[in-house]
Protein backbone atom coordinates (compact mmCIF):
# COMPACT_ATOMS: atom_id res chain seq x y z
CA UNK A 1 0.00 0.00 0.00
CA UNK A 2 1.19 3.53 -1.00
CA UNK A 3 1.46 5.86 2.04
CA UNK A 4 0.76 8.94 0.34
CA UNK A 5 0.08 9.29 -3.59
CA UNK A 6 -0.90 12.41 -5.85
CA UNK A 7 -2.21 12.32 -9.41
CA UNK A 8 -1.98 15.13 -11.81
CA UNK A 9 -1.35 17.57 -9.20
CA UNK A 10 -1.53 21.17 -10.84
CA UNK A 11 -0.07 24.61 -8.97
CA UNK A 12 -0.94 27.62 -10.37
CA UNK A 13 -0.29 30.95 -8.96
CA UNK A 14 -2.03 34.54 -9.91
CA UNK A 15 -0.60 37.55 -9.85
CA UNK A 16 -1.58 41.25 -11.38
CA UNK A 17 -2.66 39.40 -14.26
CA UNK A 18 -0.16 37.00 -14.97
CA UNK A 19 -0.39 33.13 -14.21
CA UNK A 20 2.15 31.04 -13.55
CA UNK A 21 2.12 27.30 -13.41
CA UNK A 22 4.21 26.20 -10.85
CA UNK A 23 3.95 22.40 -11.05
CA UNK A 24 2.47 20.86 -14.06
CA UNK A 25 0.16 17.77 -13.94
CA UNK A 26 2.57 15.70 -11.85
CA UNK A 27 2.31 12.18 -10.24
CA UNK A 28 4.10 11.19 -7.28
CA UNK A 29 4.37 7.54 -4.38
CA UNK A 30 5.47 7.63 -1.11
CA UNK A 31 5.43 3.85 -0.31
CA UNK A 32 5.78 2.75 3.20
CA UNK A 33 8.43 3.18 4.93
CA UNK A 34 10.62 4.65 2.50
CA UNK A 35 12.82 7.80 1.51
CA UNK A 36 11.72 9.49 -1.64
CA UNK A 37 13.73 13.02 -2.61
CA UNK A 38 12.46 15.38 -5.01
CA UNK A 39 15.51 17.48 -6.49
CA UNK A 40 15.86 20.79 -8.77
CA UNK A 41 16.69 23.90 -8.67
CA UNK A 42 15.08 27.31 -7.38
CA UNK A 43 12.15 27.82 -9.10
CA UNK A 44 11.47 24.19 -9.97
CA UNK A 45 8.49 23.89 -8.04
CA UNK A 46 9.92 21.58 -5.41
CA UNK A 47 8.62 23.68 -2.32
CA UNK A 48 5.35 24.07 -3.82
CA UNK A 49 4.61 20.79 -4.39
CA UNK A 50 6.28 19.52 -0.79
CA UNK A 51 3.33 22.18 0.13
CA UNK A 52 0.65 20.19 -1.62
CA UNK A 53 1.75 16.99 -0.10
CA UNK A 54 1.29 18.55 3.47
CA UNK A 55 -1.71 19.94 2.55
CA UNK A 56 -0.26 23.87 3.43
CA UNK A 57 -1.19 24.76 -0.14
CA UNK A 58 -4.03 24.14 -2.25
CA UNK A 59 -3.69 22.11 -5.83
CA UNK A 60 -5.89 23.82 -8.28
CA UNK A 61 -5.60 20.72 -10.18
CA UNK A 62 -5.53 16.84 -9.56
CA UNK A 63 -5.49 15.46 -5.94
CA UNK A 64 -3.48 13.79 -3.42
CA UNK A 65 -4.14 10.71 -1.06
CA UNK A 66 -2.93 9.18 1.93
CA UNK A 67 -3.29 5.33 2.36
CA UNK A 68 -5.78 5.41 -0.44
CA UNK A 69 -8.13 8.13 0.55
CA UNK A 70 -7.81 12.14 -0.27
CA UNK A 71 -6.71 14.17 1.77
CA UNK A 72 -9.31 17.05 0.49
CA UNK A 73 -12.37 16.51 2.46
CA UNK A 74 -14.89 19.50 0.95
CA UNK A 75 -12.94 22.72 2.63
CA UNK A 76 -10.82 20.73 4.99
CA UNK A 77 -7.41 19.44 4.40
CA UNK A 78 -6.42 16.24 6.50
CA UNK A 79 -9.39 16.28 8.84
CA UNK A 80 -8.98 15.38 12.42
CA UNK A 81 -6.49 12.38 13.50
CA UNK A 82 -5.36 12.24 9.95
CA UNK A 83 -3.78 15.87 10.24
CA UNK A 84 -1.10 14.17 12.76
CA UNK A 85 -0.14 11.94 9.98
CA UNK A 86 2.26 14.30 7.97
CA UNK A 87 4.47 16.53 9.42
CA UNK A 88 6.99 19.44 7.85
CA UNK A 89 9.93 20.42 8.22
CA UNK A 90 11.26 23.74 7.18
CA UNK A 91 14.01 25.32 5.34
CA UNK A 92 15.00 27.90 7.85
CA UNK A 93 15.73 26.90 11.60
CA UNK A 94 16.24 30.48 12.18
CA UNK A 95 12.57 31.69 11.20
CA UNK A 96 10.61 28.68 11.96
CA UNK A 97 10.62 28.57 15.52
CA UNK A 98 8.82 31.38 17.45
CA UNK A 99 11.77 33.48 18.90
CA UNK A 100 9.75 34.41 22.39
CA UNK A 101 9.04 30.49 23.33
CA UNK A 102 11.18 28.34 24.77
CA UNK A 103 12.66 25.42 22.65
CA UNK A 104 10.53 23.14 25.65
CA UNK A 105 7.67 24.79 24.96
CA UNK A 106 7.51 25.31 21.20
CA UNK A 107 7.39 21.44 21.03
CA UNK A 108 5.84 20.80 24.39
CA UNK A 109 2.57 23.33 22.56
CA UNK A 110 2.21 20.60 20.01
CA UNK A 111 2.20 17.88 22.08
CA UNK A 112 -0.55 19.81 24.37
CA UNK A 113 -2.58 20.45 20.96
CA UNK A 114 -2.56 16.86 19.55
CA UNK A 115 -2.32 14.62 22.93
CA UNK A 116 -4.21 16.35 25.64
CA UNK A 117 -2.00 15.87 28.57
CA UNK A 118 -1.15 18.57 31.35
CA UNK A 119 1.06 20.78 31.54
CA UNK A 120 3.96 18.34 33.33
CA UNK A 121 3.37 16.02 31.29
CA UNK A 122 3.97 17.81 27.85
CA UNK A 123 6.63 18.76 28.60
CA UNK A 124 8.62 15.94 29.80
CA UNK A 125 7.30 14.64 26.48
CA UNK A 126 9.05 17.32 24.65
CA UNK A 127 11.98 16.86 26.56
CA UNK A 128 12.29 13.00 26.27
CA UNK A 129 12.14 14.32 22.47
CA UNK A 130 14.42 16.59 22.32
CA UNK A 131 17.05 14.45 24.19
CA UNK A 132 16.67 11.75 21.62
CA UNK A 133 16.92 14.65 18.96
CA UNK A 134 20.57 15.29 20.60
CA UNK A 135 19.34 18.50 22.59
CA UNK A 136 20.09 18.83 25.92
CA UNK A 137 17.80 19.96 29.27
CA UNK A 138 19.89 22.82 29.66
CA UNK A 139 19.49 23.66 26.22
CA UNK A 140 15.90 22.83 26.25
CA UNK A 141 15.24 25.55 28.48
CA UNK A 142 16.88 28.00 26.19
CA UNK A 143 15.59 30.59 23.71
CA UNK A 144 15.75 29.80 19.87
CA UNK A 145 18.21 33.02 19.77
CA UNK A 146 20.95 30.84 21.93
CA UNK A 147 21.20 27.46 20.06
CA UNK A 148 22.76 27.17 16.94
CA UNK A 149 21.27 26.34 13.65
CA UNK A 150 21.65 22.77 13.88
CA UNK A 151 20.50 22.68 16.97
CA UNK A 152 17.29 24.60 15.83
CA UNK A 153 16.64 22.53 13.16
CA UNK A 154 16.93 19.53 15.45
CA UNK A 155 14.58 21.27 17.65
CA UNK A 156 12.16 21.62 14.33
CA UNK A 157 12.14 17.96 13.67
CA UNK A 158 11.67 17.24 17.16
CA UNK A 159 8.34 19.33 17.31
CA UNK A 160 7.77 17.71 13.78
CA UNK A 161 7.50 14.12 15.48
CA UNK A 162 5.97 15.14 18.81
CA UNK A 163 3.29 13.70 17.16
CA UNK A 164 4.16 10.52 15.72
CA UNK A 165 3.95 11.25 12.26
CA UNK A 166 3.93 8.46 9.59
CA UNK A 167 5.64 11.01 7.23
CA UNK A 168 7.85 13.78 7.50
CA UNK A 169 7.76 16.06 4.78
CA UNK A 170 11.78 17.80 5.02
CA UNK A 171 11.56 21.22 2.84
CA UNK A 172 15.95 21.36 2.04
CA UNK A 173 16.03 20.91 6.15
CA UNK A 174 20.15 21.47 5.72
CA UNK A 175 20.64 23.91 2.92
CA UNK A 176 21.02 26.89 5.85
CA UNK A 177 23.37 24.85 8.45
CA UNK A 178 26.84 24.49 8.52
CA UNK A 179 28.81 20.85 7.37
CA UNK A 180 28.82 19.17 10.80
CA UNK A 181 25.95 20.13 11.66
CA UNK A 182 24.42 18.76 8.56
CA UNK A 183 26.11 15.09 9.48
CA UNK A 184 24.72 15.22 12.92
CA UNK A 185 20.59 16.09 11.31
CA UNK A 186 21.30 13.51 8.46
CA UNK A 187 22.63 10.87 10.96
CA UNK A 188 19.19 11.24 13.10
CA UNK A 189 17.65 11.04 9.98
CA UNK A 190 19.12 7.58 8.98
CA UNK A 191 17.97 6.51 12.42
CA UNK A 192 14.67 7.42 12.31
CA UNK A 193 14.02 5.81 8.80
CA UNK A 194 15.38 2.87 10.85
CA UNK A 195 12.48 3.11 13.34
CA UNK A 196 10.13 2.96 10.08
CA UNK A 197 9.55 6.77 9.62
CA UNK A 198 8.48 7.42 5.57
CA UNK A 199 10.20 10.58 4.75
CA UNK A 200 9.94 12.95 1.38
CA UNK A 201 12.92 15.01 1.07
CA UNK A 202 13.18 18.26 -0.97
CA UNK A 203 17.07 19.07 -1.05
CA UNK A 204 19.06 20.72 -4.37
CA UNK A 205 22.05 18.87 -2.67
CA UNK A 206 23.09 15.81 -4.16
CA UNK A 207 24.89 14.32 -1.80
CA UNK A 208 22.12 14.68 0.67
CA UNK A 209 19.93 12.95 -1.66
CA UNK A 210 22.13 10.01 -2.29
CA UNK A 211 22.93 9.67 0.98
CA UNK A 212 19.26 9.47 2.32
CA UNK A 213 16.69 8.56 -0.54
CA UNK A 214 15.58 5.63 -2.19
CA UNK A 215 13.30 6.89 -5.30
CA UNK A 216 14.67 10.10 -6.65
CA UNK A 217 11.82 12.57 -8.40
CA UNK A 218 13.96 14.90 -10.61
CA UNK A 219 11.94 18.36 -11.15
CA UNK A 220 12.40 21.08 -13.92
CA UNK A 221 10.03 24.02 -14.29
CA UNK A 222 7.58 22.24 -12.39
CA UNK A 223 7.74 19.05 -14.20
CA UNK A 224 9.21 15.37 -13.33
CA UNK A 225 11.89 15.02 -16.12
CA UNK A 226 13.15 11.83 -14.43
CA UNK A 227 11.76 9.37 -12.43
CA UNK A 228 13.94 6.27 -10.48
CA UNK A 229 15.38 4.21 -7.61
CA UNK A 230 18.22 6.85 -6.56
CA UNK A 231 21.28 4.24 -7.25
CA UNK A 232 19.55 4.02 -10.97
CA UNK A 233 19.53 7.65 -10.88
CA UNK A 234 23.13 8.98 -10.03
CA UNK A 235 24.72 5.48 -11.51
CA UNK A 236 23.43 6.20 -15.04
CA UNK A 237 20.96 9.29 -15.43
CA UNK A 238 19.48 9.33 -18.96
CA UNK A 239 17.98 12.84 -18.85
CA UNK A 240 20.41 15.61 -19.99
CA UNK A 241 19.17 18.00 -16.81
CA UNK A 242 20.23 14.79 -14.15
CA UNK A 243 23.41 14.76 -16.00
CA UNK A 244 24.50 18.51 -15.78
CA UNK A 245 23.06 18.02 -11.91
CA UNK A 246 24.84 15.29 -11.56
CA UNK A 247 28.43 16.82 -12.71
CA UNK A 248 28.27 20.05 -10.87
CA UNK A 249 28.58 18.39 -7.41
CA UNK A 250 32.13 19.37 -6.03
CA UNK A 251 33.92 16.04 -5.09
CA UNK A 252 37.48 16.10 -4.17
CA UNK A 253 38.00 12.73 -6.24
CA UNK A 254 38.45 14.52 -9.61
CA UNK A 255 39.95 17.48 -10.29
CA UNK B 1 58.10 35.08 2.48
CA UNK B 2 59.10 38.68 0.77
CA UNK B 3 57.04 37.93 -2.48
CA UNK B 4 53.83 37.29 -1.13
CA UNK B 5 51.18 39.76 -1.97
CA UNK B 6 48.95 39.67 1.37
CA UNK B 7 50.63 39.08 4.85
CA UNK B 8 48.43 38.28 7.79
CA UNK B 9 50.11 37.34 10.60
CA UNK B 10 48.78 36.69 14.17
CA UNK B 11 46.31 39.13 12.91
CA UNK B 12 43.28 39.44 16.43
CA UNK B 13 39.61 41.27 15.34
CA UNK B 14 38.11 43.17 18.34
CA UNK B 15 34.56 43.45 18.15
CA UNK B 16 33.03 46.51 20.32
CA UNK B 17 29.53 45.38 22.41
CA UNK B 18 29.16 47.78 24.69
CA UNK B 19 31.17 51.35 25.73
CA UNK B 20 33.38 49.28 27.60
CA UNK B 21 33.02 46.02 26.93
CA UNK B 22 35.48 44.18 24.30
CA UNK B 23 34.92 40.33 22.30
CA UNK B 24 37.34 39.03 20.71
CA UNK B 25 36.45 37.48 17.47
CA UNK B 26 39.71 36.35 15.43
CA UNK B 27 42.67 35.76 17.06
CA UNK B 28 46.07 34.22 16.08
CA UNK B 29 44.91 33.99 12.12
CA UNK B 30 48.22 33.89 10.11
CA UNK B 31 48.43 33.17 6.29
CA UNK B 32 50.29 34.84 3.10
CA UNK B 33 49.01 34.80 0.00
CA UNK B 34 51.22 34.97 -3.18
CA UNK B 35 50.00 36.50 -6.73
CA UNK B 36 47.68 34.73 -8.72
CA UNK B 37 47.26 31.98 -5.99
CA UNK B 38 43.87 31.02 -5.72
CA UNK B 39 43.34 30.40 -1.63
CA UNK B 40 40.37 28.68 -0.01
CA UNK B 41 39.62 30.26 3.66
CA UNK B 42 36.96 27.53 5.21
CA UNK B 43 35.58 27.79 8.37
CA UNK B 44 32.04 27.27 10.55
CA UNK B 45 29.43 29.68 10.67
CA UNK B 46 31.05 31.87 13.41
CA UNK B 47 34.81 31.29 13.25
CA UNK B 48 35.47 34.71 11.97
CA UNK B 49 35.83 34.31 7.75
CA UNK B 50 33.95 37.24 6.76
CA UNK B 51 35.67 39.84 9.61
CA UNK B 52 38.58 38.33 8.08
CA UNK B 53 37.42 39.53 4.56
CA UNK B 54 36.53 42.76 6.22
CA UNK B 55 39.88 43.66 7.27
CA UNK B 56 40.89 43.01 3.79
CA UNK B 57 38.96 45.61 2.78
CA UNK B 58 38.85 48.05 5.71
CA UNK B 59 35.48 48.18 6.02
CA UNK B 60 35.57 46.56 9.41
CA UNK B 61 35.02 49.53 11.82
CA UNK B 62 31.09 49.63 9.98
CA UNK B 63 30.25 46.74 12.42
CA UNK B 64 32.13 48.37 15.20
CA UNK B 65 35.12 46.53 14.75
CA UNK B 66 38.84 46.80 14.84
CA UNK B 67 42.00 45.23 14.51
CA UNK B 68 43.82 44.81 18.09
CA UNK B 69 47.01 43.23 17.17
CA UNK B 70 49.28 41.15 15.16
CA UNK B 71 50.06 42.51 11.41
CA UNK B 72 48.22 42.99 7.76
CA UNK B 73 50.26 43.80 4.93
CA UNK B 74 49.26 44.12 1.22
CA UNK B 75 52.04 44.63 -1.68
CA UNK B 76 54.21 46.08 1.20
CA UNK B 77 51.57 48.41 2.55
CA UNK B 78 50.94 48.24 6.30
CA UNK B 79 46.76 48.22 6.29
CA UNK B 80 46.27 48.45 10.10
CA UNK B 81 47.38 52.03 9.22
CA UNK B 82 46.24 53.10 6.37
CA UNK B 83 44.25 56.06 6.33
CA UNK B 84 40.94 56.66 4.67
CA UNK B 85 43.01 58.25 1.96
CA UNK B 86 44.89 55.92 1.07
CA UNK B 87 42.20 53.11 1.18
CA UNK B 88 40.49 54.91 -1.11
CA UNK B 89 43.04 54.10 -3.60
CA UNK B 90 43.45 50.14 -2.39
CA UNK B 91 39.78 49.29 -2.27
CA UNK B 92 38.41 48.36 -5.54
CA UNK B 93 41.43 48.80 -7.73
CA UNK B 94 44.14 46.66 -5.60
CA UNK B 95 41.34 44.65 -3.78
CA UNK B 96 38.46 43.75 -5.27
CA UNK B 97 35.12 42.50 -2.96
CA UNK B 98 32.56 40.10 -3.73
CA UNK B 99 30.09 40.05 -1.29
CA UNK B 100 28.13 36.80 0.54
CA UNK B 101 25.14 38.01 -0.19
CA UNK B 102 24.59 37.66 -3.64
CA UNK B 103 21.00 38.40 -4.06
CA UNK B 104 20.97 41.19 -1.39
CA UNK B 105 24.51 42.79 -3.40
CA UNK B 106 23.18 45.01 -5.72
CA UNK B 107 21.80 48.37 -5.08
CA UNK B 108 17.97 47.34 -5.81
CA UNK B 109 17.17 51.31 -6.66
CA UNK B 110 19.98 51.55 -9.47
CA UNK B 111 20.64 50.49 -12.66
CA UNK B 112 23.06 47.48 -13.21
CA UNK B 113 24.63 50.39 -15.64
CA UNK B 114 24.80 52.73 -13.31
CA UNK B 115 26.77 50.57 -10.56
CA UNK B 116 28.66 49.10 -12.75
CA UNK B 117 29.83 52.68 -14.03
CA UNK B 118 30.55 53.38 -9.84
CA UNK B 119 32.41 50.17 -10.00
CA UNK B 120 34.99 51.16 -12.73
CA UNK B 121 35.30 55.64 -12.19
CA UNK B 122 35.58 54.91 -8.57
CA UNK B 123 35.22 58.20 -7.77
CA UNK B 124 36.83 59.52 -11.06
CA UNK B 125 36.49 61.50 -14.05
CA UNK B 126 36.03 59.59 -16.82
CA UNK B 127 34.62 59.71 -20.49
CA UNK B 128 30.95 58.47 -20.29
CA UNK B 129 30.92 56.52 -23.50
CA UNK B 130 34.47 54.83 -22.39
CA UNK B 131 32.65 53.63 -19.11
CA UNK B 132 29.79 52.42 -21.05
CA UNK B 133 32.07 50.21 -23.24
CA UNK B 134 34.05 49.01 -20.78
CA UNK B 135 30.95 48.31 -18.60
CA UNK B 136 30.03 46.00 -21.64
CA UNK B 137 33.39 44.33 -22.11
CA UNK B 138 33.50 43.17 -18.32
CA UNK B 139 30.27 41.76 -18.80
CA UNK B 140 31.29 40.17 -21.80
CA UNK B 141 33.82 38.74 -19.60
CA UNK B 142 31.43 36.94 -16.84
CA UNK B 143 29.28 35.65 -19.92
CA UNK B 144 26.47 37.61 -19.46
CA UNK B 145 24.27 37.52 -22.53
CA UNK B 146 23.16 40.70 -24.42
CA UNK B 147 25.24 43.11 -22.11
CA UNK B 148 23.66 45.94 -23.78
CA UNK B 149 19.90 45.47 -21.89
CA UNK B 150 21.42 44.18 -18.94
CA UNK B 151 22.91 47.36 -18.39
CA UNK B 152 19.26 49.12 -17.96
CA UNK B 153 17.87 46.40 -15.81
CA UNK B 154 17.24 46.45 -12.41
CA UNK B 155 18.58 44.17 -9.92
CA UNK B 156 15.08 42.51 -9.21
CA UNK B 157 15.01 41.26 -13.28
CA UNK B 158 18.06 39.76 -12.94
CA UNK B 159 18.76 36.05 -11.59
CA UNK B 160 20.37 35.32 -8.80
CA UNK B 161 23.47 33.86 -10.36
CA UNK B 162 23.05 36.78 -13.10
CA UNK B 163 23.72 38.88 -10.03
CA UNK B 164 26.25 37.12 -8.60
CA UNK B 165 28.00 37.42 -12.20
CA UNK B 166 27.51 41.41 -12.03
CA UNK B 167 29.12 41.63 -8.68
CA UNK B 168 32.11 39.67 -10.04
CA UNK B 169 32.29 42.02 -12.92
CA UNK B 170 32.73 44.89 -10.68
CA UNK B 171 34.66 43.46 -8.48
CA UNK B 172 37.08 42.56 -11.57
CA UNK B 173 36.64 45.87 -13.16
CA UNK B 174 39.71 47.56 -12.30
CA UNK B 175 41.79 44.30 -12.56
CA UNK B 176 43.01 44.36 -9.18
CA UNK B 177 45.59 42.20 -7.83
CA UNK B 178 43.39 40.51 -4.96
CA UNK B 179 39.55 39.43 -5.14
CA UNK B 180 37.99 38.48 -1.76
CA UNK B 181 35.05 36.25 -2.06
CA UNK B 182 32.73 35.63 0.61
CA UNK B 183 31.20 32.57 -0.03
CA UNK B 184 30.08 33.77 -3.55
CA UNK B 185 27.86 30.69 -4.53
CA UNK B 186 25.98 30.42 -0.89
CA UNK B 187 22.55 29.80 -1.73
CA UNK B 188 22.91 29.26 -5.46
CA UNK B 189 22.11 25.79 -7.50
CA UNK B 190 24.74 23.80 -7.76
CA UNK B 191 24.70 24.07 -12.02
CA UNK B 192 25.17 27.89 -11.21
CA UNK B 193 27.36 27.19 -8.37
CA UNK B 194 30.05 24.80 -11.15
CA UNK B 195 29.97 28.08 -13.24
CA UNK B 196 30.95 30.81 -11.17
CA UNK B 197 33.67 28.66 -10.19
CA UNK B 198 34.85 28.22 -13.72
CA UNK B 199 34.52 31.67 -14.11
CA UNK B 200 36.46 32.65 -11.42
CA UNK B 201 39.31 29.90 -12.61
CA UNK B 202 39.13 31.77 -16.02
CA UNK B 203 39.66 35.33 -14.27
CA UNK B 204 42.42 34.11 -12.16
CA UNK B 205 44.15 32.62 -15.57
CA UNK B 206 43.59 35.81 -17.24
CA UNK B 207 44.41 38.22 -15.28
CA UNK B 208 47.06 36.32 -12.64
CA UNK B 209 44.79 37.56 -10.03
CA UNK B 210 45.31 36.11 -6.72
CA UNK B 211 41.75 34.86 -5.19
CA UNK B 212 40.55 34.31 -1.63
CA UNK B 213 37.55 32.01 -1.63
CA UNK B 214 35.94 31.98 1.60
CA UNK B 215 33.03 29.16 1.73
CA UNK B 216 32.26 26.42 4.42
CA UNK B 217 32.30 23.68 1.77
CA UNK B 218 35.08 21.89 2.16
CA UNK B 219 34.58 19.70 -1.08
CA UNK B 220 34.22 22.62 -3.18
CA UNK B 221 37.10 24.59 -1.87
CA UNK B 222 39.37 21.49 -2.48
CA UNK B 223 38.34 20.94 -6.06
CA UNK B 224 39.13 24.24 -6.95
CA UNK B 225 41.81 26.27 -4.66
CA UNK B 226 45.47 25.33 -4.78
CA UNK B 227 45.65 26.01 -1.22
CA UNK B 228 43.42 25.53 1.75
CA UNK B 229 43.41 27.57 5.08
CA UNK B 230 40.89 26.11 8.06
CA UNK B 231 39.67 28.54 10.34
CA UNK B 232 37.92 27.07 13.58
CA UNK B 233 36.93 29.33 16.59
CA UNK B 234 38.84 32.79 15.15
CA UNK B 235 41.69 31.19 14.31
CA UNK B 236 43.57 29.62 11.29
CA UNK B 237 44.10 25.97 12.74
CA UNK B 238 46.26 24.58 9.23
CA UNK B 239 47.09 25.95 5.81
CA UNK B 240 47.36 22.62 3.65
CA UNK B 241 47.92 22.22 -0.27
CA UNK B 242 44.20 21.00 -1.83
CA UNK B 243 46.48 17.79 -3.35
CA UNK B 244 47.82 17.02 0.47
CA UNK B 245 44.65 17.17 2.10
CA UNK B 246 44.79 13.84 3.07
CA UNK B 247 47.95 14.14 5.07
CA UNK B 248 46.58 16.65 6.85
CA UNK B 249 47.98 17.62 10.12
CA UNK B 250 45.37 18.84 11.98
CA UNK B 251 42.19 16.53 13.67
CA UNK B 252 39.82 19.41 12.72
CA UNK B 253 40.49 19.34 9.03
CA UNK B 254 40.65 15.50 9.81
CA UNK B 255 37.01 15.22 10.68
CA UNK B 256 35.73 17.96 8.40
CA UNK B 257 36.98 15.98 5.40
CA UNK B 258 36.01 12.51 6.89
CA UNK B 259 32.31 13.84 7.54
CA UNK B 260 31.53 14.89 3.73
CA UNK B 261 28.69 12.53 2.96
CA UNK B 262 30.13 11.77 -0.47
CA UNK B 263 32.72 9.52 0.49
CA UNK B 264 30.07 7.26 2.76
CA UNK B 265 27.86 4.51 1.43
CA UNK B 266 23.83 5.48 1.43
CA UNK B 267 22.55 5.40 4.57
CA UNK B 268 26.01 4.15 6.05
CA UNK B 269 27.82 5.54 9.12
CA UNK B 270 28.23 9.28 8.94
CA UNK B 271 31.39 10.51 10.89
CA UNK B 272 30.60 13.70 12.79
CA UNK B 273 32.21 16.25 14.41
CA UNK B 274 30.80 16.23 18.02
CA UNK B 275 29.92 19.40 19.64
CA UNK B 276 29.59 22.67 18.73
CA UNK B 277 31.89 25.03 18.17
CA UNK B 278 33.16 27.06 21.42
CA UNK B 279 31.03 30.72 21.08
CA UNK B 280 32.68 33.85 20.58
CA UNK B 281 33.87 35.34 24.10
CA UNK B 282 33.91 31.79 25.98
CA UNK B 283 36.54 29.91 24.19
CA UNK B 284 38.74 27.45 25.87
CA UNK B 285 42.27 28.32 27.01
CA UNK B 286 44.96 26.28 25.00
CA UNK B 287 43.46 24.44 21.26
CA UNK B 288 40.21 25.64 21.34
CA UNK B 289 39.26 22.80 19.38
CA UNK B 290 40.25 19.73 22.08
CA UNK B 291 36.52 19.81 23.79
CA UNK B 292 35.77 18.08 20.34
CA UNK B 293 38.51 16.36 19.63
CA UNK B 294 38.91 12.84 19.22
CA UNK B 295 42.86 12.86 19.95
CA UNK B 296 42.82 15.47 22.74
CA UNK B 297 44.55 15.07 26.24
CA UNK B 298 44.75 17.50 28.86
CA UNK B 299 48.18 19.28 27.88
CA UNK B 300 46.18 20.27 25.18
CA UNK B 301 44.04 22.84 27.12
CA UNK B 302 47.23 24.22 29.10
CA UNK B 303 47.21 27.71 29.00
CA UNK B 304 49.85 28.58 26.12
CA UNK B 305 49.79 29.99 23.01
CA UNK B 306 49.40 27.54 20.44
CA UNK B 307 52.46 27.74 18.19
CA UNK B 308 52.38 27.16 14.15
CA UNK B 309 54.32 24.18 13.50
CA UNK B 310 55.85 23.66 9.56
CA UNK B 311 55.66 20.66 8.17
CA UNK B 312 56.27 20.88 4.72
CA UNK B 313 56.91 24.12 2.06
CA UNK B 314 53.05 25.06 2.13
CA UNK B 315 51.97 23.09 5.07
CA UNK B 316 51.37 24.60 8.87
CA UNK B 317 49.88 23.10 11.29
CA UNK B 318 48.24 24.69 14.89
CA UNK B 319 48.47 20.99 16.53
CA UNK B 320 51.13 20.52 18.82
CA UNK B 321 50.21 16.62 19.12
CA UNK B 322 50.74 16.35 15.21
CA UNK B 323 53.99 14.27 15.38
CA UNK B 324 52.01 11.91 18.03
CA UNK B 325 49.15 11.15 16.40
CA UNK B 326 50.77 11.21 12.43
CA UNK B 327 54.50 10.34 13.13
CA UNK B 328 57.00 12.28 11.67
Amino acid sequence: MNLLEAFDVSVTFKAFGYEVQAVKNVDFVLPQGKVVGIVGESGSGKSTFARVLTGLQEPTGGYVTYLGAPIQDGKEIYKGELRKAVQMVFQDPYSSLNPRMRIINAVAEAVRVHQNPNKAEAQQIALDLLKRMGISEIDAFKYPSSLSGGQRQRASVARALSVQPKILIADEPTSAIDQSAQSQLLELFSELIKDGLSIVLVSHDLGVIRYLTDNVYVMQNGEFVETGSSSKIFESPSNAYTQKLISSIPSSGKK
Amino acid sequence: MSNALVQIDSLCIDVKVTRTRRLTIVNSATFDVHPGQLLGLIGESGSGKTMLCRSLVGTLHRRGAYINSGSLTFNGIDLIKATPKEWRDIRGKEIGYIPQSALAGPNPVMTIGAQMAEAIQLGEKMDKSVVRKRAIELLEIVQIRRPEIVLKQYPYELSGGMKQRVMIACAIAREPKLIVADEPTTGLDVTVQAEIMQLLKQIRKDLNTAIILVSHDLPLINEVCDDIVIMHAGSTVEKIPSANIERTRHPYTEALYKSRIDLVEPRGKLITIKGQPPTVGDWPTGCRFAGRCDYAKPGCSADVEIPSIKIGPNHLTSCIRQAEIWGK
